[in-house]
């Protein structure tokens, strides 16, 4: 389909950038053992990437610890799993958002329903926002941890990280960020943001394959191991080691998606974070600009695009999210994403629920103007023949 | 998910919070008239009956639903006139009159 306009980037981006993955599989064809499990020269080579690969994430999430404490894993949801899994226990109480996403909200449920954790999730106001007073508020003498998103998968408001984090400084709470929507779009800085755990994911604008994600765990924080196993080194010890990276890493590798993963980073670097985040940037104004003149498309939290990602969640007034989404597909040949976008609690305070949640366009380093227009022109025709606005 | 019992077709049917029914063995043409009436359709006409036959047909073939390019080039409908049809769409108004279950599309 050569006229085929994807905008579901926030799910993930597609398609990669020519190259990543073509030079990460060159790779593994000629390095392709297993990193680190033996001292074999070709063992070396492939753990030296491996290594680097760490650094290199370690540096560009301004963390200024050992390396080591970047851990692999499959994906944000698995960083958070681990992160929220390997911090609580019973008696704990953990605070979260109502923008998370279910890879935050699940564990934590699972927790409180299983396990005698505690939760509150705090709501977002009008235009999308936390108000990190409303976080201090909600710290309680057994709080341990707070988790949220840096930016709504669903809105694409930036969220105030950094207050958090001074807020959970203060106060002696594990500050853990959600950098799905955000790492490869806006400079991530763990110092400025205070955070003590950051779990990213590699497929989205970080430019990697599917399967390959992570997080890095500060000097002061413990994060418990979910799983125990081979690690490579000290094979006579009985009990999985305390070191990370091995202590949340077990098994073999994602070798060929930490590849992609790097070569993602590089082409970042080469065509610049900034670059890429401005041109995006444009084309959500350009968007929101254009839907904003057409009757009966509904925008959420949307008025003030300053602190966004390039998503936005739209409806059309009475018409399902879905019946949108078919439309916008098989009309116009335009994917997007539609329903609860895995986060429910957004769309309960949005009062999208009934409606099967939203349309949530996400835009990314391929999209052009000529896209723009035709998503805005085919809602245009949508919101008028099928709409009743 | 929440079920509850309803009369469609004169028999006693369990369906979805959707609408959608849990039983498809249970599904004939009485059980998609008082579907689309549910839908909003008054009459099921020939083009009606066209797409839910087909859609019908496939899923008892492979045990799944048309994918709706498909739909619309197989029934020569464009995706317009689906909705006009029905207004609910070829997911939750054409596939749930025609018996299939809940689409699992991820929300």
């Amino acid at each position: 389909m050569s006229d085929f306009i994807y905008l579901d980037n926030a799910a993930t981006t597609f398609p990669k950038p020519s190259g990543i993955l073509e030079s990460a599989l060159e790779f593994y064809q000629k390095y392709g053992v297993n990193p680190g499990r033996s001292g074999t020269d070709l063992a070396q080579e492939a753990e030296a990437v491996v290594a680097e690969a760490r650094k290199s994430f370690a540096s560009f999430f301004g963390a200024t610890g050992s390396s080591d404490r970047l851990v692999f894993t499959q994906n944000a949801s698995d960083s958070l799993n681990i992160a929220i899994q390997g911090v609580l226990k019973a008696g704990d109480h953990v605070i979260t958002t109502c923008l998370d996403h279910n890879s935050v909200l699940r564990p934590i449920y699972h927790l409180a329903k299983y396990d005698g954790v505690e939760a509150t999730y705090v709501p977002f106001d009008g235009a999308g926002y936390i108000d990190p007073n409303a976080i201090a508020q909600a710290i309680r003498p057994n709080t341990k941890l707070v988790v949220m998103s840096h930016a709504s998968n669903v809105l694409g408001t930036v969220q105030p990280v950094a207050e958090v984090g001074a807020i959970c400084q203060a106060r002696g709470v594990i500050l853990c960020v959600d950098v799905a929507q955000t790492a490869g779009v806006l400079p991530i800085d763990m110092e400025d943001m205070q955070a003590d755990i950051l779990c990213f994911t590699g497929h989205k604008s970080l430019m990697g394959p599917t399967g390959i994600g992570g997080m890095y765990v500060r000097e002061c924080v413990d994060v418990a191991p979910l799983r125990y196993g081979g690690t490579g080194v000290r094979s006579e010890y009985p009990d999985h080691l305390d070191e990370y990276p091995w202590r949340l890493e077990c098994g073999t590798g994602n070798l060929l998606g930490i590849a992609g993963l790097l070569n993602g980073q590089k082409w970042i670097a080469r065509e610049g974070l900034g670059n890429i985040h401005a041109r995006e940037k444009a084309l959500l104004q350009q968007l929101v600009n254009g839907l904003r003149e057409v009757d009966g498309v509904i925008l959420y939290c949307a008025d003030n695009l300053k602190d966004h990602v390039p998503v936005l969640s739209l409806n059309v007034a009475g018409m399902t999210a879905n019946n949108v989404g078919t439309l916008l597909d098989v009309k116009f040949n335009v994917a997007t994403r539609t329903g609860l976008q895995c986060a429910p609690k957004v769309h309960e305070l949005l009062g999208t629920k009934d409606l099967k949640g939203t349309v949530r366009i996400s835009l990314g380093p391929f999209n052009t103007e000529a896209h723009i227009e035709t998503v805005i022109e085919g809602l245009a025709d949508i919101a008028s023949r099928h709409g009743k606005g | 998910m929440a079920l509850k019992t309803v009369t469609l077709g004169g028999k006693e049917i369990e369906v979805d919070e959707d609408g959608f029914i849990q039983t498809p063995e249970l599904w004939d043409e009485a059980v998609a008239l008082d579907l689309a009436k549910q839908d909003g359709i008054a009459e099921m006409t020939d083009d009606h009956w066209e797409v839910v036959n087909y859609i019908r047909n496939y899923w008892l073939k492979f045990d799944i639903a048309p994918l709706i390019r498909r739909l619309c080039k197989e029934t020569n409908k464009d995706i317009d006139m689906i909705y006009d049809l029905f207004p609910n769409g070829p997911a939750d108004g054409a596939c749930k009159i025609a018996g299939l279950s809940t689409p699992t599309g991820c929300t």
